[in-house]
């Protein structure tokens, strides 16, 4: 709705230039390109103004807008920053490992509405990523899913979806690609790795951070493979939550500083159109008064 | 997808995963809750999205999953 507003604005600011030059020359371009029919002699304030109620209605359009980014933005940064805590364990017991060699790489591209021998299996999340990735590498799209903006974030959503995803796709290796939100004008494309519980096994065996799992002792009926593996769908199921999260986090972000960059710049335009109009009007009511004078002592004189 | 031999807990041999497992739980004891608390947690079980399998490229017919997350 606010984007409908802001073209109309913008239809009505564009009419009204005729042809885009420098600000020092608008002066000339303005008078020489006005229509103005002969014997008037007075200097048409109209069109400037027109400009200036148009760019005044686009800055408060991007103002509001702001706000409202700027508000959606505080309420998902909680929660983002709540939800870190949940894979957060993972890591400490798993380990992060981007640099793990596996046949099947499953990429799951979120984004606002995505060795020898690598297969590599994108999963996309929302529009933006699928123009994108339709591009370069339409033959490895394995899943595409959009709509999600519909309901506000929430865990039970993130599940299904990790369960479709877990079901209809076969991994050795599922890397989940989103923005890390870090601050509001940065934000990291960041990349976090969950195995498939054979790999890690086969990790397990080379040692390092993995190979420590075997000095816990595992409680209750379960083997450690079945552990494995539930543990790991529960780890991505978390992962995509939290970057999910992020990832509306960082858009929220962006939105808010490019609102803000457009009603500065709204407003820059805004002093110097008044400016102008002032320098306008006064040249107007000093060219009046010159002929007035002159006429009147043409008449003394 | 049993790892060891054993036929595992009742729900991996029924097909579903942990995570499909813990949602309907989940589900479970929200509708345990009393008014109004039980509304809130239904509000957050909402899920919409379209999901579409590409093969070879192209995609098929998306389809829509919605409703709750207790499947």
């Amino acid at each position: 709705m606010a984007m409908a507003a802001l073209r109309r604005e913008g239809r009505r600011f564009a009419g009204s230039i005729t042809a885009p030059r420098p600000m020092p020359d608008i002066r000339s371009a303005l008078i020489s390109e006005e229509q103005v029919p002969l014997g008037v002699r007075s200097i048409s304030t109209q069109i400037v103004r027109n400009r200036m109620k148009s760019v005044r209605n686009i800055q408060k359009i991007t103002k509001a807008m702001k706000m409202v980014a700027a508000s959606k933005l505080r309420a998902i940064q909680t929660r983002a920053e709540n939800s870190r805590g949940l894979w957060q364990p993972f890591t400490a017991l798993l380990g992060d490992t981007p640099g793990v060699e596996v046949k099947k790489n499953v990429i799951v591209t979120i984004s606002s509405d995505k060795g020898p021998e690598k297969e590599v299996k994108y999963v996309i999340l929302g529009e933006k990523a699928k123009a994108q990735l339709m591009r370069d590498s339409k033959k490895d799209i394995e899943l595409c899913i959009t709509e999600l903006q519909k309901n506000p974030l929430n865990y039970t959503q993130v599940a299904v979806l990790a369960d479709d995803i877990l079901k209809n796709v076969e991994f050795d290796a599922l890397r989940i690609v989103f923005n890390k939100f870090q601050s509001v004008v940065a934000f990291l494309p960041t990349m976090s790795t969950v195995l498939s519980p054979e790999v890690v096994e086969r990790e397990a065996e080379a040692g390092g951070t993995l190979g420590a799992l075997d000095s816990y002792e595992i409680e209750g009926g379960e083997t450690k493979g079945e552990i494995l593996q539930n543990l790991a769908e529960f780890q991505f199921s978390c992962v995509m939550f939290n970057a999910v999260l992020e990832n509306a986090c960082s858009e929220q972000g962006a939105r808010m500083s490019a609102m803000d960059s457009s009603s500065r710049n709204a407003g820059d335009m805004l002093d110097r159109l008044t400016i102008f109009y002032n320098r306008t009007r006064q040249a107007s009511i000093t060219t009046e008064l010159i002929e007035i004078i002159s006429g009147a002592s043409a008449l003394e004189g | 997808m049993a790892s060891s031999g054993a036929a595992g807990p009742f729900w991996r041999a029924a097909g579903m995963t942990y995570v499909s497992y813990s949602n309907k739980c989940a589900s479970m004891v929200r509708s345990c809750l009393k008014e109004p608390h039980r509304t809130e947690a239904l509000e957050r079980e909402k899920v919409h999205f379209s999901i579409s399998k590409w093969v070879d490229g192209k995609p098929e017919k998306p389809s829509i999953r919605e409703g709750t997350g207790g499947d």
